[in-house]
């Protein structure tokens, strides 16, 4: 990969570009998913989470949800930064001061990916601290939970890239997101284990790619998991390297970013 | 890294938009060091063959070398020696003006601290360096423009390519960027003009290129061109406008 990257400068330059233009705007990035973050873990977890009795054994529902939470905005967060940093690149034509750079095209992805991970791993980090208001819980696998920050993060920053690709404008932009990764991402067993769900769902959600990561994030942070870890590790750092391949394939032949 | 005299070496260049042939079989070569007027109708093809050489439009045919580096297969070569001046004012709305300067020079390898040198020098030398904290939308056309120019100096190129560089601007801006660019030329830098005022071609350029219908239809030094005939009246002649 270091030898890939032969403009370490100019790849420095472009993350710090994406990192602080989310910072910049952290009343709209940052806060608002950890404020809905504290308002779920506090009507969920708390208020209704006390009332459920729960079959996984040595775990409450408040140690469930928290890190299905983390995921999910894990996801949004990444796929948001990416999503929007681009289209609104191509939007405004800016987009051209990075094409016009000796920045290879892996280094661009690079450049913008750093941007969505950083953004992911702060809101995701942030829930885990806002949660402990309200449960002490420690971190049970951190190199999983790094591994599995990175991989969902890339995964999703990626698809936030394809997304802003293909969109013509800003409701095509959401398209991808209201439709496909949020149902996906309420389905993957955010608020829920597999065996609440009735037989169909139960089966089609062995089909759903967030349930592994969501999964691998639980089984980092309580030790839980509904799946065998190493599938979920395995299917994410395959989908984060599809999606990284198609990305820089489209930045390579100029998918909409040149005539 | 430069391999080779021709700055600019295009050999038959085509360019198709879906049906519409954009560019037909251009060739032609740019020597380092020239101060080169590409001249045009509108939709003749210039800013089709600016983006070509600048790696933002594909080609269907045909081989763009900068200084020897092929602008597809050894496109970070190429592109490190070019600056280009857009028509449009197509700046990062989020950043500052130093900011827009210091990233744009980390893009090209050069390190934050003299990146933010190279960015104050610029800012000065075209009295901009007091608008520095701004946002560029608080700046005007004028400023603007001369922010253009900044940002597509700000890696010292061997190469300026400027589209329309005077395009809506006053007087006194216009001589301003011609007194610049007449000195950057001087410096060494190769110049590739575009424009629509056949005086500031006439006026700045050393070699003169005329596109109409996607093909190059006159190419010589400014002296022969212009033998006993001004250039405004060779361009009509050859391209065939009344």
């Amino acid at each position: 990969m270091l030898k890939l990257i032969t403009n370490p400068i100019g790849v420095t330059a472009l993350s710090r570009r994406e990192i602080v233009r989310f910072l910049a705007v952290s009343i709209q990035t940052i806060f608002p998913p950890w404020i809905s973050s504290v308002l779920f873990i506090y009507i969920f977890g708390v208020a209704i989470g006390r009332q459920i009795i729960f079959t996984i054994p040595g775990i409450t529902y408040l140690q469930f949800i928290v890190p299905g939470l983390m995921a999910m905005h894990l996801i949004s967060s990444s796929y948001e930064n990416t999503a929007a940093s681009l289209f609104i690149g191509r939007w405004h034509n800016n987009i051209q001061e990075v094409l016009l750079s000796p920045l290879s095209y892996l280094e661009m992805v690079l450049g913008l990916l750093a941007g969505g991970l950083a953004r992911g791993a702060l809101v995701c980090l942030g829930v885990f601290a806002a949660s402990q208001f309200f449960m002490l819980q420690g971190i049970e696998h951190p190199f999983f939970l790094i591994y599995f920050i990175i991989m969902t993060s890339t995964i999703f920053s990626c698809a936030g890239m394809l997304a802003a690709l293909w969109a013509e404008d800003f409701g095509m932009l959401n398209l991808w997101n209201v439709y496909i990764i949020f149902p996906m991402v309420i389905l993957g067993g955010v608020f829920h284990p597999l065996s609440l769900l009735p037989l169909p769902l139960r089966i089609l959600s062995h089909f759903n790619p967030i349930h592994y990561l969501v999964c691998g994030i639980r089984y980092s942070i309580v030790g839980y998991s509904d799946q065998n870890i190493w599938l979920c590790a395995g299917l994410a750092v395959t989908l984060a390297a599809i999606l990284g391949f198609v990305t820089v394939y489209l930045f390579k032949i100029g998918y909409k970013l040149r005539t | 890294m430069r391999d080779s005299d021709n700055a600019i070496h295009i050999s038959n260049l085509s360019k198709f938009y879906g049906k519409l042939q954009a560019l037909n079989n251009i060739s032609f070569t740019i020597k380092r060091g020239d101060f080169y007027g590409f001249l045009g109708p509108n939709g003749a093809g210039k800013t089709t063959t600016i983006n070509i050489i600048t790696g933002l439009s594909n080609y269907n045919a045909g081989s763009v070398k900068i200084f020897g580096h092929d602008v597809t297969r050894d496109y970070r070569d190429a592109r490190r020696l070019i600056g280009l001046c857009t028509q449009e004012f197509n700046f990062d709305p989020f950043l500052s003006i130093a900011q827009l300067l210091v990233y744009q020079a980390g893009y090209f390898g050069i390190p934050k601290e003299e990146a933010k040198s190279r960015a104050a020098t610029l800012l000065q030398r075209f009295q901009l360096l007091d608008k520095k904290d701004l946002k560029y939308r608080a700046l005007s056309g004028g400023m603007k423009k001369r922010l253009l120019l900044c940002r597509a100096l700000i890696h010292d190129p061997e190469i300026l390519i400027l589209d329309e560089p005077t395009s809506g601007c006053d007087l006194e801006l216009k001589f301003l960027i011609w007194d610049h660019l007449a000195k950057l030329n001087k410096e060494g830098k190769t110049i590739f003009l575009t424009t629509h005022y056949m005086e500031e071609a006439e006026k700045l350029c050393k070699t003169i290129g005329i596109i109409n219908h996607g093909r190059i239809v006159k190419m010589d030094s400014k002296e022969n061109i212009l033998q006993d005939k001004s250039l405004q009246d060779v361009f009509l002649e050859v391209t065939g406008i009344e």
